[in-house]
């Protein structure tokens, strides 16, 4: 055995992680070594000193547990809602869509004050003013959506016409396969709104 | 011992405030005593026991109870005081010999009545070598060694709180000891 492998040993021993074989190695190499013998000597010392060293600490404070305790934060009311909220992701999230679509949906009610037409087709239509005219002979083929707006329907429309914040007027001739809306409230609009998310459910209550 | 702190835990966690105040009484001075030895300075050790406590406080509902109690807020109080430690520009110790004058020290340089409590304690020339000593220890060794000696910790518990492998705790229990005696050679 060397010096250098005595040494690792000597921490072995230190550590309480030894074999009782190796111990009697390393007292036999130190017998004959003074540098080791010297060395771990130190190396006890050493422990004893850092655990004599251990219970010079005046304790702490009561104050630091005042101030420990003033810092943490109390227990909310709030807590309740957010324990809810962790607890069904799936509703709260379901929740804050719906949200998300009516606050979307009425801003956008509110906010159309232009006339806006929407169809498929619209090669036949004339507009004039606040006014869209389905002149007689012409035929729109597909749906047709107004907002605020008069619809005057002298021809044929294959679908559904469907004015919001306006009026329909069909004269005798006028022929329209679909069903005829009028929407003038910010709740059927919703209604409409959601009801056309989802396509062959498109009447209103 | 153990259970008991759980269940304070269990508790805290659902609220019980009391409960919480129950376990800064049981761990505020060992923690103190811990970040002492590591920081050297009463006030960084205490603001890092009141941050310790925060962040035990906050993570309860991630303490895992199939671990020991004391191996969680160990791990949190060290790894505040390290986080300190790495963040201290290099600064100029008290008890740093100065380089133009001899003999003349940081203590010297302030009045008697500031220094601290511990610092009044360490009444002997050995007590001052000690603290010396293991204040200049590098941060990788000091944690190991501060857990080991001062806090009285097994190597597998030291590994525990530490989160490395018991073989790297040993290597550097072995380095830091071989350290602390060349510094105290003087002595021993």
């Amino acid at each position: 055995m060397d010096c250098k492998q005595a040494v690792s040993l000597m921490h072995n021993l230190l550590d309480d992680d030894l074999e009782r074989s190796c111990a009697l190695d390393l007292k036999e190499h130190m017998l004959a070594c003074p540098a080791c013998r010297e060395r771990f000597r130190q190396l006890e010392e050493t422990e004893q000193l850092l655990y004599g060293f251990n219970h010079r600490l005046q304790p702490t404070t009561d104050e630091l547990t005042e101030r420990i305790m003033s810092v943490i934060p109390k227990p909310k009311k709030q807590s309740a809602m957010f324990k809810w909220v962790r607890r069904h992701p799936a509703i709260t999230v379901a929740a804050v869509f719906v949200l998300v679509m009516m606050t979307s949906a009425l801003s956008m009610w509110n906010a159309d004050k232009q006339l806006l037409v929407k169809g498929q087709q619209l090669d036949g239509v004339v507009i004039q003013d606040n006014k869209v005219i389905v002149p007689n002979g012409k035929v729109v083929k597909g749906d047709l959506t107004i907002h605020n707006g008069l619809a005057e329907v002298y021809g044929e429309v294959e679908g559904n016409v469907t004015v919001v914040d306006g009026k329909v007027y069909q004269a005798s001739t006028a022929h329209i396969t679909g069903s005829v809306q009028q929407i003038d409230e910010a709740m059927s609009w919703i209604w409409y709104q959601i009801s056309s998310l989802f396509p062959g459910n498109a009447t209103a209550p | 011992m153990d259970t008991l702190e759980k269940r304070l835990a269990m508790l805290a966690r659902k609220g019980d405030t009391s409960a919480f105040a129950e376990i800064v009484e049981l761990y505020k001075d060992k923690i103190f005593h811990l970040a002492y030895r590591m920081l050297s300075n009463r006030h960084e050790a205490e603001d890092v026991v009141q941050d310790t406590f925060l962040r035990v406080y906050r993570n309860l509902d991630r303490y895992d109870e199939n671990q020991k109690f004391s191996t969680w807020i160990y791990r949190i109080g060290t790894n505040l005081c390290i986080d300190r430690l790495r963040k201290r520009k290099p600064s100029y110790s008290l008890d740093a010999e100065m380089n133009d004058q001899e003999g003349v020290d940081g203590y010297s340089m302030i009045p008697s009545d500031d220094r601290t409590p511990e610092t009044y304690l360490l009444v002997s020339e050995t007590q001052r070598m000690i603290h010396e000593a293991i204040d200049s220890l590098p941060a990788k060794y000091k944690s190991v060694m501060v857990l080991r000696y001062l806090q009285d910790m097994s190597l597998q518990e030291i590994s525990d709180v530490l989160n490395m492998p018991v073989t790297t705790i040993k290597t550097r229990v072995h380095r830091g000891r071989e350290f602390l005696r060349k510094k105290l050679e003087r002595k021993i």
